[in-house]
C-alpha cells in the first residue's frame, strides 16, 4: 500500500502520489459509500420521483403530477404548524440533551466511587424499548397518582394532566426524550474527554489558571471537535425520533406533538399517499441537509483539533 | 455545576489521599456525591420502576397507588416470559446479527474516518456531506425499496438480510474523523518520519490513542443493532429469523390487555446484556486512557 | 374467568371438538361424508405424504392472543394431512398492512392474511385480497351461519372477501364497588341522560376519581365515538361516501362528549384507560369486549358490564380483524388457504377462539354448543357482550374505508374535548379532510366496482 514519503520530490511525483492517495481515499470510504448508495441514496432519489406522483403503494399506475403535491403542502397551514412543532421539540430537545449531558459527562468524570454504576444508570434508557418507556412514564406523568403529581404536591401544585393537554404534551414529550437519550451524549461527551491530554491541565496549572479558566481554555476547546459531531447529530436524530412520540402521544392530543416524521409516517403508512409522504421526507431532508451545512461553515471553524 | 479540575484532583484514587483533605475539598467531594446521587435518582427512577415491576404480580402492576416495593414478590414472569416465545433462538439471532453488523460499522468507520481526517483527495467536504447525507434520510422512506432490494438480491428471511442494508455507517464514521483530527499532528508527522504507511499509522498510532473514541463508537453501533426492531421484523418471516426485540414486542397483547409483569421481564431480557456490555466497555475506555496517555 | 388458558388447554379443546367441523370444512375434497374421528389417520386424497400443500399465513397477534392463534393453527395441522399453515407474525396491524404491501411489489406474498377492519379495504380495491365464494362452495362453508352483522362487512357487491375472524365490539364497563358505594342500582346506565344524573355521585371530590374515562388516541377514541354518534341519531357519513360530520346529531353527540369534560368535569381523558379503571380512578369507561377477561382477571372489584347506553337510539360498532385469501396465491393454495379459514371459524373452533380471547364468537351455532352454554353461565359478563353482538352494526365508510379516516376523526374529536373548541367549527373541518382523503377512494371504487 501507499507509503507516506517525506517532502522534498519533484512535482510529477509529488502528482503522482497525490493521485495515488486519492485511490487510497476512495478504497477506504468506498465500500461504505457503495452500500449507501443502493440503501440509502437509492431510496431517497427513489423519494424524490415519488414526490411528483399521485400513488398510493398499490395502483398499477403512477401518474405523474409535476409540484402539484408540494404546492398542496405548502399551501396547507396544518403542514407549517407541523414544521414549528418539529422546530420546537428539536431546539428543547436538542438543548437540553446537549447543555445537561456535558454537565453529567463532567460530573462523571470525576473520580468518584461507584460512577461506573452511575453512568450504567444514565446510559440504561438509551437501551429501554419503546413500549416499556411509555407505560413507565404514563405513569409518572399521571395527573392523579403519578410520581410528579405526588412531588409537586408537596410544594402544593397540582400536575397537569400531561399526555392529554395539548400545552402540557409537547413538554413531556421533550422531558421523555432527553432522559432516554441523554445517555448517548454523556457517553460520547466521556470518550471525548478521556481523548484531552492531561499534559494540557497540568501546563495550564503551571500558568496559574484557576479552575474555571481551565475548564474554558483547556476542557472547552479540547471537547470542542466531540461537541460538534454531537451537535450536528443530535439534531438529526432528534429532527427524525418516531419511536417515542408514536408510543407516548402517537401525535395527539389534537395533533400537538406531530412533526414531521411523524407526519410523514401517517401519510406513508397510514395514509397510503405516496406523493405527499414524498414531499414531507424531501422537505425534512432538505431542513436537516441545510442546517448541517450551516454548521460545517460556521460551528466547525470555531473547532479546535488537533 | 462541579466542572473544575480543582474537585478532580481533589477527588484523585482514593487510595493515594495519604495527607488530610483540606476542608473545601472535601465539601466539593460532598457536593460531587450529592449531584451523583440526585442524577442517579431522577433518571434511575423509571429504569428501577422497571426492573422492580418484572417482580411483580400483574395485578399488582395495574393497582394504584403504585407500589416502590412488590408487595408479593415473584420470579414466575421470567419463565413465563421466557416459555413464551424461542428466546434461546432470539439471542442466537441477536447476537449473530449484532456481531457482524457492527463489527462491519467499524470496520468501515475507521477506514472511512481515516480517509476524511487524513488523505487528501478533491473537494473532501463533499464527500464528507455525502456521508452525513445518510443520516438525513429518514428510514420510513427506505423501508419498502429496501424491501424490494433485498427481495430481488433473494435475500429476505436471512441474516445477510438483516445485516447488510445497514452495515454502511455515517454516525460512527463522524465520531472517528473527530476523535483523528483531534489527534496531534507532531506524532503523525513522527510516525511518517519513521516510515510508517498508512494502515501502520491507523492500526498503531491512530487507534491506540482513539481507543475511548472506537470503543465508545463501537458500543453505540452494538446497542442500535441489538436494539433494532423495525427492519428484521419486516425482512424475516419465521420465528427461527427472529431477533430479541420482537420477541419482546410478541410477549405485549396487540389489543386489550397486556401481562406488564412478563413484558418488563422479557424487556429485561434485551436490557441486561447491553449493559453488561457497557461497563465492560467503560473499562476499556478508561485502559484506553491511560495507553493514550503513555503515547501521548 | 379466572385465568387464561395455557397453549395446551387451548389445543386439547381444540382437538376434542374438532372431528365434526374438520369434516364439515373438508367435505368437499371427496371422502363424502364417512366419519372420521381420527383425521390424522384417514387418509386424505392426497396420495403421497409428501404431497401436502404449504400455505403461508401472516398474522398480528401477539401475547396470549398470538399463542392463541398458533394453537389454532396447530391444531389444524395436526388435523389433516392435506394442508399445512405456517404461521408468521409480522408486527401489529400497520406493519403487517405495510409488509403485505411491499410483498406485493416484490412479490413475497402470503397466501392467508389477518386484516383488520380498517385496512382490508384498501387491499381489496387495489384487487389484493380475493372472492371467496368459489372458494367457500369447494369446501362447504355455510355462510348463513355467520353473524350477520360481522360477515356483511366483508361483502362488496354481493361478493365475501373478508372473513370474520377476531372481532369485537365496545362495551360499558363499571365498577360495581363504587357503584354501590354511590347508592346506584347494580346495572349499567340506560342511558346517557340517566349516567349524566348518576355520574356526579360517582366523582370524588378532590379530583381523584372521575365518573368516567375517555381514551386518549385519535384511532380508539373514533371507534368508541362511533356507537356514541348513532346513539345520538348522527353519523361519520352515508355508505355511497358523502360525510355528514356536521349533520345536527353528530354535532350534538360531539358536544355531549365535550360536556363530559369540559362543562360538567365528571369525565376525564387519559392514556391508560385500562390502569384507571383496574385502580379506581374512573368509575366506569367504555372499552372493547377484548379487554373483558384482562380486566376481569386483574380487577380487585366486581367488574361489572353493560350494552352501551342509549340516547335516541341503541349504537354500537363493531371492530377487530378478518381473515382474506391473497389474489395472486395460486388456486391449490387459496383452496387449502380457505380450508384453514373454514376450520378456524367453524362452530366449534369460533367458541374456542372467543373463549380463550374474549373476541366474539362468528357463528351463530357457536352460542348453543355445550362448551360456550357452559362459559356463560360462569361468565355472565361475557354473554352480555356477545348478545349485544345482534345489535351492533358495521362502522360508518368515513373511519373505515377512507385512509386515515380514524385519526382525522379522532384528532378532531381530541380539539373538541381538551381545546374545548367548538364541535360545529371543528366537524366542518373535518367534514372537509374526510372528502379530500375520500376522493381518491371513490375513483378506485368506481374502477373496481363500475
Amino acid at each position: 500500500m501507499a507509503t507516506y514519503t517525506p517532502h522534498q520530490e519533484r512535482h510529477p511525483n509529488t502528482l503522482r502520489r497525490e493521485h495515488r492517495e486519492w485511490l487510497l481515499f476512495a478504497l477506504f470510504i468506498g465500500p461504505n459509500l457503495l452500500l449507501f448508495s443502493v440503501f440509502t441514496y437509492w431510496p431517497l432519489l427513489y423519494n424524490v420521483y415519488l414526490s411528483m406522483v399521485r400513488w398510493d403503494f398499490l395502483r398499477p399506475t403512477m401518474p405523474f403530477v409535476g409540484l402539484q403535491n408540494y404546492i398542496a403542502a405548502f399551501s396547507d397551514p396544518r403542514f407549517w404548524n407541523i414544521i414549528w412543532q418539529t422546530a420546537t421539540f428539536t431546539v428543547w430537545s436538542v438543548g437540553l440533551t446537549l447543555v445537561l449531558g456535558l454537565m453529567l459527562a463532567l460530573l462523571l468524570n470525576q473520580p468518584l466511587r461507584y460512577r461506573n454504576t452511575a453512568r450504567a444508570v444514565v446510559f440504561a434508557p438509551v437501551v429501554m424499548s419503546g413500549a416499556v418507556v411509555a407505560v413507565v412514564w404514563s405513569y409518572i406523568f399521571d395527573p392523579r397518582y403519578g410520581l410528579i403529581d405526588q412531588l409537586l404536591g408537596f410544594i402544593g401544585f397540582d400536575s397537569p394532566n400531561w399526555l392529554s393537554d395539548p400545552f402540557w404534551a409537547m413538554p413531556a414529550v421533550i422531558i421523555v426524550y432527553v432522559w432516554k437519550n441523554m445517555g448517548y451524549a454523556v457517553v460520547i461527551y466521556l470518550a471525548g474527554l478521556q481523548n484531552i491530554p492531561r499534559e494540557l491541565y497540568d501546563a495550564a496549572r503551571v500558568d496559574g489558571a484557576g479552575a474555571w479558566e481551565r475548564f474554558w481554555n483547556v476542557t472547552l476547546p479540547g471537547l470542542s471537535p466531540v461537541a460538534f459531531f454531537l451537535s450536528v447529530t443530535s439534531i438529526l436524530t432528534c429532527f427524525q425520533a418516531f419511536d417515542l412520540i408514536r408510543v407516548l402521544t402517537n401525535g395527539g392530543p389534537a395533533d400537538v406533538t406531530t412533526t414531521l416524521v411523524f407526519h410523514l409516517y401517517e401519510l406513508g403508512f397510514v395514509s397510503y399517499d405516496a406523493g405527499k409522504a414524498g414531499v414531507v421526507a424531501i422537505v425534512l431532508f432538505l431542513i436537516m441537509l441545510a442546517l448541517t451545512i450551516v454548521q460545517i461553515r460556521y460551528i466547525e471553524q470555531r473547532v479546535t483539533y488537533g | 455545576m462541579a466542572v473544575t479540575n480543582e474537585i478532580e484532583r481533589a477527588m484523585k484514587p482514593v487510595n493515594v489521599r495519604r495527607r488530610p483533605i483540606p476542608l473545601s475539598l472535601l465539601a466539593w467531594r460532598i457536593v460531587g456525591y450529592a449531584a451523583m446521587i440526585v442524577v442517579v435518582v431522577i433518571i434511575g427512577l423509571p429504569v428501577y420502576w422497571t426492573v422492580m415491576a418484572a417482580f411483580k404480580e400483574t395485578r399488582e402492576i395495574y393497582s394504584l397507588p403504585v407500589t416502590w416495593w412488590p408487595a408479593k414478590p415473584t420470579l414466575a414472569n421470567f419463565p413465563a416470559a421466557w416459555q413464551a416465545a424461542p428466546f434461546g433462538r432470539y439471542y442466537l439471532n441477536s447476537f449473530i446479527t449484532t456481531f457482524f453488523g457492527a463489527a462491519a460499522e467499524v470496520i468501515l468507520a475507521l477506514f472511512s474516518a481515516y480517509a476524511l481526517a487524513y488523505l487528501r483527495f478533491p473537494r473532501k467536504d463533499l464527500v464528507f456531506l455525502l456521508l452525513l447525507a445518510a443520516l438525513m434520510v429518514p428510514v420510513e422512506i427506505t423501508i419498502v425499496p429496501n424491501y424490494l432490494t433485498v427481495a430481488r438480491l433473494g435475500w429476505i428471511n436471512t441474516y445477510q438480510g438483516i445485516i447488510i442494508p445497514g452495515a454502511a455507517i455515517a454516525y460512527g464514521t463522524f465520531l472517528l474523523r473527530q476523535a483523528f483530527l483531534a489527534v496531534p499532528h507532531e506524532i503523525l508527522e513522527a510516525a511518517r518520519v519513521d516510515g510508517a504507511g498508512h494502515f501502520r499509522i491507523l492500526f498503531s498510532v491512530v487507534a491506540p490513542i482513539t481507543q475511548p473514541a472506537i470503543v465508545t463508537m463501537a458500543l453505540l453501533s452494538v446497542v442500535s443493532k441489538w436494539n433494532d426492531f423495525l427492519w428484521p421484523l419486516i425482512v424475516t418471516n419465521t420465528t427461527d429469523m427472529r431477533t430479541l426485540p420482537i420477541g419482546v414486542f410478541w410477549l405485549r397483547n396487540s389489543e386489550g390487555f397486556s401481562n406488564w409483569g412478563v413484558v418488563m421481564a422479557g424487556s429485561l431480557f434485551l436490557i441486561v446484556p447491553v449493559l453488561i456490555g457497557f461497563l465492560l466497555a467503560q473499562r476499556a475506555i478508561v485502559e484506553g486512557m491511560t495507553a493514550g496517555a503513555v503515547k501521548g | 374467568m379466572k385465568r387464561t388458558l395455557t397453549r395446551r388447554e387451548l389445543l386439547r379443546l381444540m382437538m376434542a371438538g374438532s372431528g365434526a367441523a374438520v369434516l364439515a370444512a373438508c367435505g368437499g375434497q371427496g371422502q363424502g361424508g364417512q366419519p372420521a374421528p381420527q383425521a390424522t389417520q384417514a387418509p386424505a386424497v392426497v396420495s403421497q405424504p409428501g404431497s401436502k400443500v404449504k400455505i403461508t399465513y401472516w398474522g398480528s397477534f401477539s401475547g396470549n392472543l398470538g399463542e392463541a392463534e398458533q394453537a389454532m393453527v396447530k391444531s389444524f395441522n395436526e388435523s389433516q394431512n392435506e394442508v399445512e399453515v405456517e404461521y408468521q407474525f409480522q408486527g401489529s396491524y400497520e406493519e403487517t398492512a405495510q409488509k403485505f404491501t411491499a410483498a406485493l411489489q416484490a412479490n413475497t406474498t402470503p397466501d392467508v392474511i389477518l386484516l383488520s377492519d380498517v385496512w382490508w379495504f384498501g387491499f381489496y380495491l387495489a384487487g389484493a385480497i380475493t372472492a371467496l365464494d368459489d372458494l367457500a362452495k369447494q369446501v362447504n362453508l355455510d355462510f348463513n351461519d355467520y353473524e350477520p352483522v360481522l360477515l356483511n362487512e366483508g361483502v362488496r357487491k354481493g361478493v365475501h372477501y373478508w372473513i370474520p375472524f377476531a372481532r369485537s365490539t365496545p362495551l360499558f364497563y363499571y365498577n360495581k364497588a363504587i357503584w354501590a358505594e354511590a347508592g346506584l342500582p347494580d346495572r349499567a346506565p340506560e342511558t346517557w341522560a340517566e349516567f349524566s344524573e348518576w355520574a356526579p355521585k360517582l366523582v370524588k371530590s378532590d379530583g381523584s376519581r372521575a365518573a368516567f374515562g375517555h381514551p386518549n388516541g385519535a384511532s380508539y377514541i373514533a371507534w368508541l365515538f362511533q356507537g356514541v354518534v348513532w346513539q345520538f341519531g348522527g353519523q361519520y357519513s352515508q355508505p355511497d361516501f358523502t360525510m355528514t360530520m356536521t349533520d345536527p346529531n353528530t354535532l350534538r353527540a360531539a358536544q355531549f362528549y365535550q360536556d363530559t369534560v369540559v362543562k360538567h368535569k365528571w369525565a376525564v381523558l387519559n392514556a391508560n384507560l385500562n390502569q384507571d379503571f383496574l385502580g379506581g380512578a374512573i368509575a366506569s369507561m367504555m372499552a372493547s369486549t377484548g379487554a373483558l377477561a384482562g380486566i376481569q382477571a386483574n380487577a380487585t372489584f366486581p367488574v361489572g358490564v353493560g350494552f352501551l347506553p342509549k340516547e335516541t337510539n341503541f349504537g354500537c360498532p363493531t371492530g377487530g380483524a378478518g381473515l382474506a385469501i391473497v389474489s395472486r396465491a395460486p388456486a391449490e393454495k387459496q383452496l387449502a388457504a380457505m380450508k384453514y379459514i373454514a376450520f378456524a371459524t367453524n362452530t366449534v373452533n369460533a367458541g374456542v377462539w372467543a373463549r380463550s380471547t374474549g373476541y366474539m364468537p362468528v357463528r351463530i351455532s357457536t352460542k348453543q354448543t355445550p362448551e360456550m352454554v357452559e362459559f356463560f353461565t360462569k361468565n355472565p359478563n361475557f354473554k352480555t357482550a356477545v348478545d349485544q353482538l345482534p345489535k351492533t352494526r358495521a362502522q360508518d365508510a368515513a373511519r373505515v374505508f377512507v385512509r386515515n379516516g380514524d385519526q382525522i376523526i379522532g384528532k378532531g374529536l381530541e380539539r373538541i374535548i381538551v381545546n374545548g373548541e367548538a364541535p360545529s367549527a371543528v366537524f366542518a373541518a373535518v367534514n372537509e379532510e374526510l372528502t379530500q382523503a375520500a376522493k381518491p377512494i371513490l375513483e378506485d371504487l368506481k374502477a373496481r366496482e363500475g
